[in-house]
């Protein structure tokens, strides 16, 4: 007995001891936080954030599937908040009446880090660089990048390209004396922020650049930890980040001395429907019975209540989606549709899909069913796949869900629904969702068979047209011109259904920048003006 | 009254309540069928209480019956597994011990090399060379169990062939296949059916390890492997119901597994039977 007592004592003074430990060394921490806290920060990113292949344009950073602003590097021109086109780097830009040549003049005041001027050959040569290596942004347009002089830059189109200047946005100039096969791993740039170290699968320090040409940063120092949302949420808790990225399911957790920010995107889900009918090519079939009738796109469209699914699945924190470029400049407000479940249930009778003893519609012993895909483990698809299904069973559609990896995902969304995970900040997205491809598949559209000679025709036009702002009308055009198009009235061969808010916590005090609309991708858009941000 | 039962009796009642508490699972999952995949979000991310004892996660699916099913889909592919495995173990033990010494140094070999690879890198490596899902996990687990078995049969044949009564039946006239199935089928049969029914917690645990680290089935499946990784997410959370009872059921099933081939062996093998 007298043994136990002492082994339960022991055990207690032994926790005592963590406990106060614990809790003096946090103290201190948050003291010596607080003293240099006032021009750096600290930011969670996920894990999948972290360049591969370094901080180098040619290899995706900024310039990727997720485009960002460089930060290290600067850009020729930027994207402003309405996501209309500023200039940065370049004084002045034009182009011919054909097209075919971009002028760009620039700055003359401009060095990299390691003290060199940044030159037309630089920007010449970050171009031609980036059309060579580049496999995870479409540098096909660009013939060749040529330097006329020191501060003029011209580029040479294989085609007419009229949104050039969002390219010009996200690619980031390196310096040609600097740049070896190394580069992204040590980058040198012009931009706002130096890279201090990387320590790979933790963490990236940044400070600012003593010699920026433009305004000066607030914050001298940026500390960018890359983590799992649960972990980042463990972080936010101990008082360790400044800013945690963190997702819906967790946004009901109340962190002391932090606030939820929530951040408006373009990160839209949706789920295609391909619009043949099935036919096989190459070993992978294409089309789907069910989908490719018009009036079921046209019922699906309308029968999923996107209130509903936001408040199921995203705890109320995001918008509804009608198109993959909701709230950008070339975005038509046609796109929209109120839910109306009894329409979309008339429209499938209308159609001839008469309800079979099952509650499941039929039509001449083709089943109202379809697969609807999701990538494996990501549970906000998982839980939207699910969310469709259960409210298309209300107007007699009965969907199965199935978790899948990406190695098949692709070949498999030809003839079955997926849902997939799109937004950026040029309108070419929406010409590499729509338009056809002629060379590959059966000619129809990249990731889900579809095609429409005037759709396309739009877009080809708005690549072709002389200036941005007729550009955005023709992109409009081409979502919907009156007769025709990929809304609702028109194909509608994709679903659209949410734009995901990016959610963070944000230590009280801290004051983030106004954030432009977010693209797709959950990381370095929110320190696209870390060089903003404040302490109170 | 566990007193007025003998040593025989004893291990029999734990072998049949082990194999009728396993068989209700498998039952009772196969029974709940669908259930285990319907989402409702209207009850989403309840603890757990009276209705659902297990609560449910955070697309409203009853954790109970997705446990259920869980254990069910894993025992079931435990037993396919498993059978196979001892099959091949059989097989190969067999012929290793009774075709002559190349064929033995051969299998020998196979066997060293197969145990020198850690099991659950091999697994994922037939999984996903399988195109994962159901079948590759099955044939991964399948192909990756037998070795210690066929190892142990292989001894166990060969030293009874050196044994006095298979001697003399072999100098009475007695043909092969008559010594073998009449004197060495069922002095194997003991260490044959342990086993095989040792090979199960194995072949679940690694089923589930395999899945949990998603190079098995995929994540709308209820396989306990999925409902565990998917529960990691949420215990910073505080939703401890996802993990807990899930992973209390996987280890209680495999516990049973082994309560009953422990009894099983002490009732068939030799050297206890008549304790």
């Amino acid at each position: 007995m007298g043994r136990k007592v002492i082994s339960i004592l022991c055990a207690a003074g032994l926790l005592a001891g963590l406990l106060t430990g614990c809790s003096g060394k946090s103290s201190e921490e948050k003291q010596a936080a607080d003293k240099d806290n006032k021009d750096s920060v600290i930011v969670t990113m996920p894990t999948t954030s972290e360049p591969e292949s370094g901080f180098d344009p040619a290899y995706g950073w900024g310039a990727g599937e997720h485009v960002h602003e460089p930060l290290i590097q600067s850009t020729l021109t930027t994207t402003t908040k309405d996501l209309k086109i500023e200039k940065d780097l370049a004084v002045d830009y034009s182009v011919s009446e054909d097209g075919l040549t971009w002028t760009v003049t620039i700055r003359d005041d401009v060095k990299f880090t390691d003290g060199e001027k940044l030159t037309a050959e630089d920007v010449a040569f970050t171009y031609n660089n980036c059309k060579e290596k580049s496999s995870v942004n479409d540098f096909t347009m660009l013939d060749r990048a040529v330097a006329v002089d020191d501060t003029t830059v011209e580029f040479k189109m294989t085609k007419p390209y009229s949104i050039w200047p969002y390219t010009m946005a996200i690619v980031g100039i390196v310096p040609e004396h600097a740049y070896d096969e190394n580069y992204g791993q040590n980058p040198v740039g012009s931009g706002r922020y130096i890279m201090k170290q990387w320590d790979k699968g933790q963490q990236v320090i940044f400070e600012a650049n003593p010699d920026y040409y433009g305004e000066a940063p607030e914050m001298k120092k940026v500390t960018v930890l890359f983590m799992e949302e649960d972990a980042a949420l463990a972080a936010a808790m101990a008082g360790q980040v400044d800013v945690a990225h963190t997702a819906a399911s967790y946004s009901d957790q109340s962190v002391d001395g932090y606030h939820l920010l929530a951040v408006q995107t373009v990160d839209n889900r949706g789920f295609n429907l391909p619009v043949a009918e099935p036919q096989e090519k190459d070993g992978i079939a294409y089309g789907n019975a069910f989908t490719a009738d018009v009036n079921v796109r046209r019922a699906i469209n309308i029968g999923i209540d996107r209130d509903e699914m936001i408040e199921n699945v995203l705890n109320g924190y995001g918008t509804k989606a009608y198109s993959v470029c909701d709230k950008m400049p070339w975005y038509n407000g046609d796109s929209e549709v109120t839910y109306d479940s009894d329409e979309a249930k008339r429209l499938l009778d209308e159609a001839g899909w008469k309800e079979g003893h099952d509650g499941i519609r039929e039509k001449d012993g083709i089943k109202a069913a379809f697969t609807l895909m999701f990538s494996n483990g990501d549970s906000v698809r998982q839980a939207l796949a699910e969310d469709v299904s259960n409210q298309l069973k209300e107007i007699g559609i009965e969907v199965t869900t199935e978790g899948v990896g990406w190695d098949t995902a692709y070949d498999r969304a030809q003839s079955e629904p997926l849902v997939w995970g799109w937004g950026a900040h040029t309108p070419m997205e929406l010409y590499n969702i729509y338009h056809t491809l002629s060379g590959t598949g059966i000619g129809q559209a990249e990731y889900s068979p579809y095609a429409n000679e005037t759709v396309d025709r739009y877009m080809d036009e708005a690549l072709a047209s002389g200036s941005l702002e007729e550009s955005y009308e023709l992109w409009q055009k081409a979502q919907w011109d009156g007769t025709t198009g990929i809304t609702q009235d028109g194909d509608i061969p994709w679903i659209w259904l949410c734009n995901i808010d990016h959610l963070y916590f944000v230590k009280d005090g801290l004051k983030v920048a106004d954030q432009k609309i977010h693209p797709h991708g959950h990381g370095w858009s929110i320190v696209n003006n870390v060089d903003q941000w404040s302490w109170e | 009254m566990m007193r007025h039962l003998n040593g025989r009796q004893r291990v029999l009642l734990g072998l049949i309540v082990s194999a009728v508490i396993l068989l209700t699972v498998c039952i009772g999952g196969a029974f709940c069928g669908d259930a285990a995949r319907v989402t409702d979000f209207s009850r989403k991310n309840l603890e757990p209480c009276l209705r659902y004892p297990f609560g449910t996660d955070w697309l409203g699916r009853d954790m109970l019956v997705r446990t259920l099913k869980g254990i069910s889909l894993s025992v079931l592919l435990g037993m396919a597994a498993a059978a196979v495995s001892a099959f091949i173990a059989l097989a190969l033990g067999i012929a290793a011990a009774t075709l002559g010494k190349t064929v033995d140094a051969v299998i020998s070999f196979v066997i060293d090399l197969l145990m020198g690879i850690p099991h659950i890198l091999l697994l994922i490596l037939i999984s996903v060379a399988l195109g994962k899902g159901f079948r590759g996990v099955a044939w991964g687990v399948a192909l990756t169990h037998w070795p210690s078995l066929a190892r142990l049969i292989r001894a166990e044949v060969m030293q009874l062939k050196e044994s006095p009564y298979i001697q003399i039946a072999g100098k009475l006239g007695k043909s092969r296949w008559y010594i073998a199935g009449k004197h060495m089928l069922p002095h194997l049969m003991p260490q044959f059916l342990t086993g095989l029914v040792l090979l199960f917690p194995h072949a679940i645990l690694h089923e589930s390890s395999v899945t949990f680290l998603g190079f098995g089935l995929s994540s709308e499946q209820p396989a306990i492997g999925i409902i565990l990784s998917e529960s990691m997410k949420y215990l910073v959370t505080g939703k401890w119901w996802l993990a807990l009872f899930p992973g209390t059921a996987l280890v209680l099933v495999v516990v049973l597994f082994y309560v009953a081939g422990e009894n099983l062996r002490k009732l068939t093998d030799p050297g206890s039977v008549h304790k």
